[in-house]
């Protein structure tokens, strides 16, 4: 408890209101609050195929950078760091993702590194900024994430392991291949074909129906590509505005005629998993009092956020484990949260965690996720940040959850609150 | 007022309680905190009584908050301090150096309170919600109890079996009125009826040293409050009205079973009696609450008083006070008590 906690509860003490808790508590406006003045991402296209296909993740990454430079019409030079979550670039993405930050428009005094949570990575970077302004470390900061699976995903992604690794049940584990490992939790866990189809379906029509609303246009930040077309061999610039995994007329029959992709009586195909997919996100961060001065529009705040560990074959359950850990955190419950952003690595996983936790569908991802859009891994984390929070402040809503399952058995959760 | 008063000023550090040795009456020992508690250091003092009115005799210094503090009751010179860090940490006046020899690191915020020391953690209570006092009965070493910020005394037997609720055994929402037949409401002593009051923190808490099922406690709503535990709902027998802000301390008499002392963020230590003299031998019904009578007021500290502890020695009546204003002050309650005519 810091030094705000102590004088607010003798204050209390004195005045006689009570001590706010729960949702009370997150709503209160203070000038140390981690606030977020500018979220957006670019569009998110299909692996292989996209818009983005020929796009590198930095160049991804330079083109959400300019964005915040336009949209929050801060000055660079005020911007201390930049964190890139980012999964398959080799070498971290260190080198190349410095280079994108100055290509921004960010001038050389702005320091930039990357890391590495998987499927976390975007969240961990905001987390990670967030922290080091709560600290005292930086002032402004920006959270991002960036995935080319495109350019980048596939099987020189995870490294061999040592014979020590593989002699040691558990962490032998870690490399199991997701798709494999869901496959046989789903079975664990009776989450059947029909009710991930259903899931997927949902996920597909929310998605539509947003897309169709433009409720996605607040967040997208378009920027142009060079595309080559498979078939002319003709490359051309385009400008990229929208999703474009994003499939009409996705229904649980249409769902059901698909094959399974990792076992012959599995549960799990490309219909009701996630989608290998390309984009960026990011995510600019300050304390409340210095967005003040600034004259920075608040678009909601961090509040705090948790992250746990599970068997490794059950990574799926992560945010199973760390929603209830974040709620223990902020003292709030889950019928104080209006909007749950659940990463859609699985249906099955996704659909488990809510069930588990008595989640009510209509809570979670109602503009659609992962399986309709696509989930660019270090991207994601970064990208639900903007999703909940233009969504919670159209609908009026203040509390908002955002989660993910990550790879080799973890789990990671955050509240935001919208403004 | 002006009689003679004994004062020790704690220079850069903002006392937070105030205990007098159970074993040498000249021994007082405070806990302090530096910029109010807020953020800094902590500093237990170590104070002696004598000629020269009160020294210094040890001093030993944190890196985070003292709260609270409670002389052990087997070992003369031991004693423990609450930590803002959390910890609890046990001093001995001999062998320690500038460093406790033991340090209990269990709780996840600010420890504020502890009754006699113990030499480890034996049991562990949830309480679920800010607990700001905890306490042993003096008359059953079984019975532990504690007030919180959720407005309920809690009472834990650990006679009681292991269950779900950890030796829970009462509950006393203190700000609930009495549980009466229909169409029949408590009343006060004066005649007015009593319907409760909101809920609100408590802050302190002490067991009657006499009554052994008797305990009095205060907090944000500035009335002090005494409940019988064995009628939890039965809403308080006594309650004492005066201070302007919230009361921060309790302590009954060592030497009287009526009276006690309450330290409060008005500045003032009070002492009263709960007029417990005057209470019928059996509950009326309805239940008739007492109000307790203050029988002297102590307005010299200049900030919040935070700590207040009666001498167990000597003829009665001696007090130590502490307070924001970085005093400590020793006196006699009989001085307070207004001029016998």
């Amino acid at each position: 408890m810091g030094a705000i906690d102590r004088l607010q509860q003798i204050g209390n003490q004195i005045s006689g209101g009570a001590t706010p808790k729960g949702r009370a508590k997150l709503l209160e406006k203070n000038p140390d609050d981690i606030v977020v003045t500018c979220a957006l991402r670019t569009a998110i296209t299909k692996g292989g195929k996209g818009a983005f296909k020929d796009t590198f993740a930095s160049d991804l990454l330079a083109g959400a950078l300019k964005g915040i430079l336009e949209r929050s019409k801060i000055k660079p030079e005020l911007v201390e760091d930049i964190v890139v979550g980012t999964v398959l670039a080799p070498g971290g993405g260190a080198t190349e993702m410095r280079a994108a930050s100055l290509v921004a428009g960010f001038p050389v005094t702005t320091a930039v590194r990357t890391l590495n949570r998987q499927c976390s990575s975007g969240l961990q970077a905001c987390v990670d900024v967030a922290n080091a302004i709560r600290s005292g470390m930086i002032e402004i900061g920006i959270g991002a994430g960036v995935e080319s699976m495109s350019t980048q995903y596939g099987p020189g992604a995870v490294s061999e392991f040592s014979e020590l690794l593989e002699s040691h049940p558990e962490a032998a584990n870690c490399k199991v291949p997701m798709g494999v490992l869901s496959e046989q939790m789903a079975k664990d866990r009776n989450i059947t074909r029909a009710q991930q189809d259903a899931f997927a379906a949902a996920s597909f029509q929310k998605a539509v129906a947003a897309q169709k609303a433009g409720l996605f246009k607040e967040e997208i930040y378009p920027i142009k590509a060079k595309y080559t077309d498979p078939k002319t061999g003709e490359t051309k610039e385009v400008l990229v505005d929208k999703d474009d995994g994003i499939r009409e007329g996705v229904t649980v029959e249409s769902l059901a005629k698909i094959r399974p992709a990792f076992a012959k009586d599995g549960t799990i195909h490309a219909g009701n998993a996630s989608q290998v997919s390309d984009g960026a996100a990011a995510v600019l961060l300050m304390k409340r009092s210095t967005a003040e001065k600034l004259g920075q529009p608040i678009l909601g705040k961090f509040v705090a956020a948790s992250i746990v560990g599970v068997p490794p074959l059950l990574m799926g359950i992560g945010p199973w484990k760390a929603i209830p850990k974040v709620f223990e955190l902020t003292g709030i419950t889950k019928d104080d949260v209006d909007i749950f952003e659940i990463n859609e690595a699985f249906a099955s996983q996704c659909l488990w965690c809510a069930n588990e936790l008595g989640i009510p569908a209509e809570k979670i991802n109602p503009k659609g996720g992962a399986i309709a859009f696509g989930h660019p891994l270090g991207c994601t984390g970064a990208r639900q940040v903007s999703t909940l929070l233009y969504e919670l402040r159209r609908r009026g809503q203040k509390i908002g959850v955002t989660s993910m399952c990550i790879g080799t058995g973890m789990g990671m959760a955050a509240v935001w609150v919208a403004e | 007022m002006a009689s003679a008063m004994l004062e020790f000023r704690t220079p850069g550090y903002n006392p937070y309680a105030v205990k007098y040795s159970p074993y040498y009456d000249s021994r007082i020992a405070v806990s302090a905190a530096a910029n109010y508690g807020i953020v800094g250091n902590g500093r237990l003092f170590i104070l002696g009584l004598g000629p020269a009115g009160i020294q210094l005799e040890k001093g030993y210094d944190t890196n985070d908050a003292l709260y609270d503090l409670a002389w052990s009751e087997i070992n003369e010179n031991q004693l423990v301090v609450a930590s803002g860090d959390g910890s609890v940490k046990l001093y001995d006046l001999v062998t320690s150096g500038d460093f406790p020899v033991m340090n209990f690191v269990e709780h996840k915020r600010e420890a504020f309170s502890w009754s006699p020391s113990r030499p480890t953690s034996i049991k562990t209570f949830p309480v679920g919600t800010c607990t700001y006092s905890a306490c042993f009965s003096p008359h059953n070493p079984n019975l532990i109890s504690c007030v919180s910020s959720d407005s309920n005394i809690r009472i834990y037997d650990l006679r009681s079996p292991v269950s779900a609720k950890y030796h829970l055994t009462t509950v006393i929402p203190a700000h609930a009125p009495p549980v009466t037949p229909v169409g029949v409401l408590a009343a006060l002593a004066n005649g007015q009826t009593y319907a409760g009051a909101v809920p609100s923190e408590i802050l302190t808490h002490d067991w009657n040293k006499y009554r052994d099922t008797v305990v009095a406690a205060a907090g944000v709503d500035r009335l002090v409050r005494t409940f019988d535990i064995r009628n939890p709902t039965g809403g308080p027998l006594s309650i004492l009205m005066g201070h302007e802000y919230a009361v921060r301390r309790l302590a009954w008499s060592p030497h009287a079973s009526d009276v006690l002392a309450s330290a409060s963020y008005d500045m003032t230590v009070r002492v009263w009696s709960d007029g417990s003299a005057a209470m019928p031998p059996a509950p009326s019904q309805p239940p008739v609450i007492q109000l307790g009578q203050q029988l002297g007021l102590m307005n010299r500290h200049a900030e919040f008083v935070t700590g207040v502890d009666w001498c167990l020695f000597g003829s009665g009546g001696w007090l130590a006070s502490a307070g924001w204003d970085q005093r400590v002050l020793v006196f006699d309650a009989h001085t307070l008590l207004p001029p016998v005519l």
